[in-house]
């Protein structure tokens, strides 16, 4: 996507893609409708297996953290949803801590930045909603998750040795946001934020 | 585990492993065909060699080796003397291994390992398999003998009732075949044994068997072409499956039964490492197993930490680094042997300290000795694990050395006048301080450098990483050398009346240690060099910029050095400090410092002390490597100019695994 500033997430966004034959939409979970959308995205693409009881411990508690993305084409009659960002937050050893737990683009639909995208928005929603770090563990072999990541912000905090049922490592990647506590007077505080080069509209 | 919570749950559809066996899953005999007995047979145990394998890799007994309907009945086979035997020994040097690996209670992810609840891991006849094992080796080796002086004879059938089959044709084939294959698991057995026991002549005695193991490997590799030969062709699967010599599926074996009796194993089946696979593992284990057995039992704590950092480099398996860590560290003892506080205390090159009851007893060395046997432990777990407990245990270093510090100040204050014993004292503590400063320093530059091997860093982090390590390595050399000067005026004051012989053992030992610090020089200047020319090439060349879209390179520091800075390692080190250092760097400076060139000056000296010492030399060769190749990378950076925009510079880590290579490109 570029780097345009996205206004607030309304429930529904549509944003011309490239080629403006179709539209892909934003949507905010909106209830049990768009489990099995979720559910056969994620079945079909991430190699880790889950339960249905999986999908709803994370929909149902979070629902505000879970985005699809819709490919409206105009000839059709339904739409179909080429990508899902499933997230949770809460509580853990003393932080708040935003957690995402699956994120999927349809092969097809893939280095349009519809992830980045997806990602972001939920990054927003746990940063306003008081996260003060968000995690998540990628296989070490995902290269393109990996940049994704690297490129928001993430560092490999930990290599988990043969994380994954089928024997390969992951990184936990963690996302610090800044804090406003670091013991130092604002004036210098207001000095160091402006040395840095933030072009985030996010901050 | 109810099949709807996965997918991927295999069913056989055998409720239980008598339904399994009234079906005919696993008949004994294998066959009444003598010779298709024999081929049955082989596979099995093929198959358990690859269950094995695959077993050690992390999964569990129960979805590998005691998938074996034969190995979970026992007393079905009793009358099947090669496979009763050979079942009975395998099983016994499970059991063994289980208990090294619970021993050294890891806690890695491969904690599914040890697990053996309601497996029929141990029955009282076990402990004579060696001997049961013995008869049937003999036998088969009295039947191979006669096949060969057959076979000079010329005769066509086969006397007595030993022959594994009726068809003389083939008897020496899997005579041979069987023999290697029994051989394999005495030999193994007895190095699991010998490796439990290694006092005396424990250690050499299980090298010897390392080796008849890994001949009987090549033997076995070398039947796998007869058994193909011999196996219906039809049912043989394609290579990149069999998970025997002969390519066929073996009799006997379930995947699923014990998932029922075992609701707390991993529901899916564990897929089972070819047979070549097989071999490669055992290969490799046996291999890193001699590298233990060479363990000179050496009471010196940096030779031993030294020891388990190069073991660590082949990337060792769970069971060896198993078997290295009891080795260390037994009933609290170095090997079994030596007292932690007496480690120390030669550590400190106090010799007249070793036993000193006074020593021993007090509470910092008691503490220290707790967080060496930690330290041991942690250096042999798989490097992913070692890291996150190395980082932890950095907290605990320091701790340590604040409050020998503040003991120190408190009892002997800034007195000079001081009686001799309490002089004594005093040099002790400071001697015991600064040590522990060091082992601190040490645990603080393998956490960092740990980060290089797994793959942790980005490289938009290379430039505050190898400035951290710089600043610690600064810091490790500087304790080092204190405690040589600390040693060396022990030595003086114990060196009147000293004979010749101690004097050249102190200076070897002297040598030893500066060879050690110029070597961790050339770290302080590679780590610098790169850390500056990252700087720069970020400053003046825009490249290898860090992404600000919902943090800053701040919250990426905090977050790397987050242990390092809770533990003050070093005091006084921040971001601002590293901010500062980096915003300076100018190529100008970098090519008047010219770290590269400074590495190139101290190399030849560091060779000759290193001469005898192949790993080391090793290890020069590539700094040297590493030093020319960005020596010369930044000569053309300067020259292009590091602002020009079709300069692409990439940093590589082909000469070595933690310094890496700048390579320049012009588009």
């Amino acid at each position: 996507m570029s780097a345009a500033v996205m206004p607030a997430a309304a429930p529904t966004e549509r944003v011309e893609s490239s080629s403006g034959e179709a539209e892909i939409a934003y949507v905010s979970y909106g209830g049990e409708q768009h489990l099995p959308l979720v559910m056969s995205l994620v079945d079909a693409e991430l190699s880790e297996p889950y339960s249905i009881f999986t999908y709803r411990y994370f929909v149902y508690l979070w629902p505000q953290l879970t985005f699809l993305i819709h490919r409206k084409a105009f000839d059709a009659k339904e739409g179909k949803c080429v990508g899902t960002v499933v997230c949770k937050m809460g509580e853990h050893r003393g932080a708040f801590r935003g957690y995402i737990a699956m994120l999927v683009v349809l092969k097809a639909y893939r280095g349009r930045g519809i992830a980045t995208e997806l990602v972001t928005r939920s990054i927003r929603v746990m940063m306003e909603s008081g996260c003060e770090e968000v995690t998540l563990e990628a296989e070490v072999t995902n290269k393109g998750a990996l940049a994704l990541y690297g490129r928001l912000g993430f560092i490999r905090a930990k290599r988990l040795y043969r994380y994954y049922l089928n024997g390969v490592d992951a990184f936990r990647l963690k996302l610090l946001f800044p804090r406003l506590d670091l013991g130092l007077p604002p004036m210098m505080m207001g000095d160091e934020r402006d040395d840095q080069l933030i072009d985030s509209p996010y901050l | 585990m109810d099949p709807k919570m996965d997918s991927g749950i295999e069913r056989s559809g055998y409720y239980s492993i008598e339904e399994a066996i009234e079906d005919g899953i696993a008949p004994v005999p294998l066959s009444l065909d003598r010779t298709l007995d024999i081929q049955r047979t082989l596979d099995v145990i093929d198959h358990l060699f690859s269950c094995e394998a695959t077993w050690h890799k992390g999964h569990t007994l129960a979805q590998t080796v005691f998938t074996c309907i034969y190995l979970m009945k026992m007393e079905r086979i009793s009358s099947h003397a090669v496979l009763n035997s050979f079942c009975r020994i395998l099983r016994a040097t499970c059991n063994a291994v289980v208990a090294v690996v619970s021993t050294a209670r890891t806690h890695e992810e491969e904690d599914l390992f040890t697990m053996s609840f309601g497996l029929p891991l141990k029955d009282e006849g076990d402990d004579k398999c060696l001997s049961v094992l013995n008869s049937v080796e003999e036998t088969v080796s009295r039947q191979l003998r006669a096949c060969k002086s057959h076979a000079l004879s010329k005769r066509k059938t086969l006397e007595g009732l030993e022959s594994l089959q009726d068809n003389p044709d083939v008897e020496e084939g899997y005579c041979r075949a069987l023999l290697c294959r029994l051989r394999f698991r005495k030999h193994f057995h007895h190095v699991v044994t010998c490796l439990r026991r290694p006092h005396g002549r424990g250690l050499d005695l299980a090298r010897k068997h390392v080796a008849s193991c890994l001949s009987e490997l090549s033997l076995m590799l070398k039947s796998q072409e007869f058994l193909k030969s011999q196996s219906n062709i039809t049912l043989q699967q394609g290579d990149e499956s069999c998970t025997t010599a002969s390519g066929c599926r073996p009799f006997g074996f379930d995947v699923s039964l014990n998932s029922r009796l075992m609701s707390a194993a991993p529901p899916r089946a564990v897929k089972i490492l070819t047979w070549s696979d097989a071999l490669g593992y055992f290969e490799k284990l046996l291999r890193d197993l001699d590298v233990i057995c060479s363990l000179s039992l050496d009471p010196v704590l940096e030779n031993v930490l030294h020891f388990i950092a190069q073991f660590q480099k082949s990337v060792p398996d769970l069971v060896p680094r198993a078997f290295l860590q009891t080795l260390l560290v037994q009933d609290g003892k170095l090997y079994g042997r030596d007292l932690f506080c007496d480690v120390i205390s030669r550590a400190l090159s106090l010799p007249d300290i070793i036993g000193d009851k006074e020593f021993q007893m007090n509470e910092f060395v008691v503490q220290l000795g707790q967080l060496v046997i930690n330290l041991l432990k942690i250096l042999c777990t798989n490097t992913a694990w070692q890291r996150r407990k190395l980082g932890k245990s950095l907290q605990d270093w320091s701790t340590i050395s604040i409050q020998l510090e503040l003991a120190l100040k408190r009892e002997f204050g800034e007195t000079r006048n001081v009686l001799d014993h309490e002089n004594m004292c005093m040099r002790v503590s400071k001697q015991l301080l600064v040590w522990t400063q060091e082992q601190t320093y040490w645990v603080a530059s393998r956490f960092l450098i740990l980060g290089f091997e797994l793959d942790l860093y980005s490289p938009s982090e290379y430039c505050m990483v190898y400035w951290y390590m710089h600043v610690v390595f600064i810091k490790l050399i500087e304790k080092m050398q204190l405690r040589i000067l600390a040693s060396n005026e022990n030595g003086s004051a114990r060196r009147k009346g000293k004979k010749k012989k101690d004097h050249s053992k102190d200076s070897a030992r002297d040598a030893a240690f500066s060879s050690s610090c110029l070597l961790l020089q050339c770290y302080v200047l590679l780590s610098e060099g790169l850390s500056m020319l990252l700087a720069v090439l970020r400053n003046e060349g825009k490249s290898f910029l860090l992404p600000t879209i919902f943090n800053t390179e701040q919250e990426r520091f905090l977050q790397h050095f987050d242990l390092l800075q809770k533990a003050r390692i070093p005091e006084h080190i921040t971001y601002y400090s590293f901010k500062e250092s980096a915003a300076q760097a100018h190529m100008a400076d970098v090519m008047k410092y010219n770290f590269f060139k400074e590495i190139q000056k101290i190399i030849p000296s560091l060779k000759g002390s290193f001469a005898s010492e192949p790993e080391k030399l090793a290890e020069l060769r590539q700094i040297e490597q590493v030093a020319e190749h960005n020596r010369i990378a930044l000569n053309i950076i300067n020259s292009v100019g590091v602002g020009d925009p079709s300069l692409r510079v990439s940093f590589e880590f082909t000469h070595h695994p933690h310094f890496a290579v700048a390579v320049v490109k012009r588009s």
